[in-house]
């Protein structure tokens, strides 16, 4: 088979696929290598009896109606890839149960107006507060925009002059962004519900980056695909084929081929493929450390820079096919985000524990997508993370039986909250630890989160260091790994990023195709 | 929507100023990082490793002679942990044929942390796979293994505490390694067996059986013989009359046997008022034959031919209509990914480029996006047409 590409892409999840079909798209000869069966990293599906389960998405945000797509509608229409995309019914439902915490029970719906009159009913007095966030929210979606056209070096003079509330705001951390907006603090805590889907603290995250998240979901919406997330994977691989990509499953990447200090190639369970340019699907850690003999002929600042980061939240998610509909059990909502503790700092503390767990994001699929199961039944996943790397202690025999505990304790969490019966009615159950997502996924300590991106390693700076944070020549990252960070819409939007670098890169040495 | 007058009182130059302290505040944290080997592979990441070996080796220890059957007692530094009631995919060169079939692990999960498993191997009519194994496997000779896989398996936030377990044949596997289990302590539920044999002598593990019922009272075995009557055994086939003078109260069903005996039972288990949830059941490998499923319009007794695309090589095969798509590759000599057979584990995902093919419904466990998309699982599609078809090998 060919052995010469023009970039090869290792790993065909969200980052990986979209990369790849970005290149084929603009004429490379392109090379997928991925070490599954089937494409799509976490956005898959897994059988069992009579349920199709959805690993991963709980919403996709940025996809936008037909003929008037967001950023990652448009860009996966771009591809040529074809999914059915069904809309969500409604933002979230929030909980919060704990002892000694003021108790919210919150249904939040899409639409600014919307949401901000709804808002106001549970707290009343929030409505100028939540015009302020939003009025920020807007300022930020411009700059950025603005930051984006400028190709990534916005000029600061025109920042300031331009974007001068941008700046005042983005960079602190969102609690003191809405502290300072006198928002009523009921309001903040049912505002910070999305939180779970960074896995950093309110008092951590930067305000630029959650602001335009909580803005991408309410403003526009969010989306799934309606055969799971396989529905997506395998149209962008259909989209890659089309346009003359090769991809190979069942092939793993185990090393990078360097000389003098570039990548000429990838060595891999099924022979050497040749490609002086390439961009990882997954993380540094396994780019330049196990694929590079642990980073030894990196310089040291480089060694130190990839050990420095840090491991975002570790994945666990518990998926039931249950023999009841959702009506029957009385789940009404499509998410819910239910926790003890509205402070987030806490929850992230007791994140690292197994047994004080407090906050889970669970879904009814059934609630968007009523045909997804037969007739009687329902699927629902609940889903949370591990702040600290406590499963790696875990031993073989003890496995299962923690795996277990944890399932058992989100469910009857989630019974509580919303006065349900859940444990009666599973006819299947399938439980993924941060184990399960190294085993498919092969990511470091099953980091469902890629690197955190608190702790002054957020977005901004990541795009503001993208030259520095290209350790080797040549390879860009497609991954949530990358400067776009994790997620759905991060990584395909990083994907197509790590081609235009790449571009970038055979710009200046003048790289022919091959 | 409107814009404000907007001034967020405190924040003046100050704020652009920290905003200007982003990039020297992460380049001090990126070089905070230590000197040691960069690597991505962490105690969780060799915990999945170690219970999702792709591949395992091990050496034929011991035989322990049945009537047709053999079981092997399989020895190597290190085996997978397993779940009670999973398989390994046991791979073999037969002649210019590759292939693999699925063998429950038979003993105690405890054993393979002390780098034991136990298969046991029942002759199967004209079969291809059995019959080598029971014919060449000797003591120390080597095996290429999966690691563990399936999902029949008890699982206390799905099951009732009684369980009762119809078993035919070979299918009495699961439940001996579920009855050592328990027995072990590594799981805590009630077994109540229903084992159908032909005649008392044919009945694998009868000892062993015997020997955990006097052990533990949380396992009983029913001896149903189909061609035998005898005092103390129950005469017949296993039906839905035999169940219910067995099953206690609350319980939940797994089933292990041969095609025949679940053909048997989805007729008599009507009669029990059990829903699916409390229905588990072992998958089966594929019938013999397509016609076998009255669904089935091809004519079997032809011959097409297979175009067979894999890692950038193209091959014309032979394709036998009767046979799964799976072993037409596999009589080629070429090494196709499979674990279950049985059309459920996707192991075996293939694109079908062109051409026809059989899936029947009772198997077809293929995801919905793949079905839409033009995959298959040879291992449980029959051609109806020439193919042509691409695999993805290990
Ligand atoms: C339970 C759960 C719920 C989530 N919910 C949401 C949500 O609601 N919304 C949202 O936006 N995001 C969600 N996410 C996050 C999102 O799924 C991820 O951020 C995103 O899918 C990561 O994509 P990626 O491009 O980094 O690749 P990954 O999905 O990590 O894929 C990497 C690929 O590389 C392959 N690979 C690894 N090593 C090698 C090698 N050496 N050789 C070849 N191939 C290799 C892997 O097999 C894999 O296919 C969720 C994640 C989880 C686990
Ligand atoms: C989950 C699971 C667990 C199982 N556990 C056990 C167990 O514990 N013990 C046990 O005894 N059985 C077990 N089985 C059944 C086992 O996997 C085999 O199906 C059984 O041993 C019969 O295999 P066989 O090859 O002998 O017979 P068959 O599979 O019936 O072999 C005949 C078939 O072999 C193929 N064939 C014939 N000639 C060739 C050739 N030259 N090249 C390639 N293919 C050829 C043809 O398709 C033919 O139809 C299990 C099955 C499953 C699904
Ligand atoms: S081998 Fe399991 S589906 Fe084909």
């Amino acid at each position: 088979m060919d052995r010469q590409y023009d970039i090869i892409v290792i790993g065909a999840g969200n980052g990986g696929l979209s990369a790849a079909a970005s290149a084929c798209c603009r004429g490379f000869r392109t090379l997928l290598i991925e070490q599954h069966n089937l494409p799509g990293g976490f956005a898959t599906s897994f059988r069992r009896g009579r349920f199709e389960f959805e690993p991963a998405l709980h919403e996709l945000c940025d996809v936008g109606e037909p003929g008037a797509r967001e950023e990652v509608g448009a860009l996966i229409d771009s591809y040529g890839a074809k999914v059915d995309w069904v809309k969500l019914p409604e933002a979230y439902r929030l909980i919060i149960t704990g002892e000694g915490e003021e108790p919210i029970d919150a249904v939040m719906p899409f639409g600014k107006q919307a949401y901000i009159d709804r808002m106001e009913e549970y707290v009343p007095g929030s409505r100028e507060s939540m015009e302020k966030f939003f009025y920020l929210a807007d300022c930020i979606m411009a700059a950025n925009a603005a930051v984006a056209a400028a190709g990534g070096k916005a000029d600061p003079k025109v920042m300031m002059r331009e974007h001068p509330d941008f700046l005042k705001c983005a960079n602190y951390p969102t609690a003191v962004v809405l502290r300072r907006l006198k928002m009523p603090l009921k309001a903040q805590k049912i505002l910070s519900a999305y939180w779970c889907y960074m896995g950093v603290n309110m008092e951590d995250l930067e305000f630029g980056f959650y602001a335009s998240l909580v803005h991408k979901y309410i403003v526009n919406a969010a989306y799934i695909p309606r055969f799971r997330s396989h529905e997506l994977s395998v149209a962008m691989d259909k989209t890659i084929r089309e346009h003359g990509g090769t991809i190979l499953y069942n092939t793993l990447a185990t090393r990078i081929l360097m000389e003098e200090g570039a990548p000429v190639g990838v060595e891999t369970t099924h022979g050497t493929f040749y490609a002086r340019h390439i961009i990882p699907d997954i993380s540094p850690n396994a780019v330049f450390g196990d694929m590079m003999d642990g980073g030894r002929d990196l310089p040291e600042a480089h060694i130190r820079a990839v050990n420095a980061r840090k491991i975002g939240g570790r994945g666990y998610c518990v998926y039931v096919g249950l023999n009841r509909t959702a009506e029957e059990l009385g789940v009404r909502e499509y998410s819910y985000f239910i926790s003890e503790l509205s402070d987030t700092v806490k929850e992230q503390e007791l994140a690292g524990t197994f047994r004080e767990h407090p906050m889970q994001a669970t879904i009814c699929l059934s609630n968007a997508i009523p045909d997804c199961s037969p007739p009687g039944t329902c699927i629902m996943s609940f889903t949370t993370f591990f702040m600290k790397d406590i499963w790696s202690g875990v031993t073989e025999r003890e496995y299962t039986a923690k795996k277990r505990e944890v399932a058992e304790k989100l469910i009857r969490d989630f019974e509580k909250a919303t006065g349900t019966s859940i444990l009666p009615y599973i006819e299947e159950i399938e439980i993924a630890s941060p184990a399960t997502l190294a085993r498919y996924a092969m990511v470091p300590q099953g980091a469902m989160y890629a690197y955190s991106c608190g702790e002054g390693d957020g977005l901004m700076a990541r795009l503001q260091m993208l030259d520095e944070d290209q350790r080797v020549k040549n390879i860009r990252f497609a991954s949530g790994y990358g400067p776009r960070l994790y997620g759905y819409s991060s990584t395909y939007m990083g994907g197509d990023m790590a081609v235009k670098l790449t571009m970038k890169d055979m710009k200046e040495e003048n790289y022919e195709k091959v | 929507m409107k814009k404000f007058n907007f001034h967020v009182k405190p924040i003046g130059l100050l704020d652009m100023l920290h905003f200007k302290k982003m990039v020297p505040r992460r380049r001090a944290i990126l070089q905070s990082g230590s000197l040691d080997p960069i690597t991505a592979v962490y105690g969780v990441n060799r915990l999945a490793q170690s219970l999702h070996p792709k591949q395992q080796k091990a050496v034929v220890s011991a035989i322990i002679p049945r009537r047709d059957a053999n079981t092997y007692v399989l020895r190597a530094d290190k085996l997978a942990y397993f779940r009670a009631g999973q398989y390994v995919s046991v791979k073999l060169k037969i002649g210019g044929a590759v292939t693999a079939r699925p063998y429950t692990l038979a003993a105690s999960p405890a054993r393979a942390l002390e780098g034991e498993y136990e298969i046991t191997v029942k002759k199967a009519q004209d079969g291809f796979v059995s019959d080598y194994i029971l014919k060449n496997w000797k003591v120390g000779t080597e095996v290429t293994l999966s690691g563990p896989e399936g999902p029949f398996s008890y699982e206390p936030l799905r099951d009732e505490k009684e369980v009762v377990g119809l078993a035919g044949g070979s299918g009495i596997t699961p439940f001996m390694a579920m009855a050592y289990a328990i027995l072990d302590g590594i799981e805590d539920f009630r077994l109540t067996l229903l084992y159908g044999s032909r005649t008392k002598a044919d009945i694998l593990y009868a000892d062993e059986l015997e020997r955990i019922c006097a052990a533990t009272d949380k396992v009983k075995v029913i001896h149903v013989l189909s061609e035998e009557k005898a005092e103390g055994f129950e005469h017949g086939f296993i039906d839905a009359e035999l169940i219910q003078k067995y099953a206690p109260e609350n319980y939940t069903l797994f089933i292990c046997g041969p095609r025949a005996m679940h053909d048997f039972l989805a007729r008599e288990l009507p009669g029990l008022d059990l829903d699916e949830k409390h229905i588990r059941r072992e998958f089966v490998p594929a019938p013999a034959s397509p016609t076998y499923f009255g669904s089935y319009a091809g004519d079997a007794s032809k011959v097409f031919t297979l175009k067979l695309r894999f890692l950038g090589e193209e091959r014309q095969i032979p394709l036998r209509a009767d046979e799964p798509i799976l072993t037409a590759i596999e009589r080629a000599g070429i090494a196709a990914p499979s674990r279950c057979r049985s059309g459920e584990c996707g192991w075996c995902r293939s694109r079908l480029i062109g051409g026809d093919v059989f899936v029947p419904d009772s198997m077809d466990g293929r995801r919905l996006a793949d079905a839409g998309a033009g995959y298959i699982h040879p291992c449980s599609s029959w051609a109806l047409s020439d193919l042509e078809l691409e695999i993805f090998p290990e």
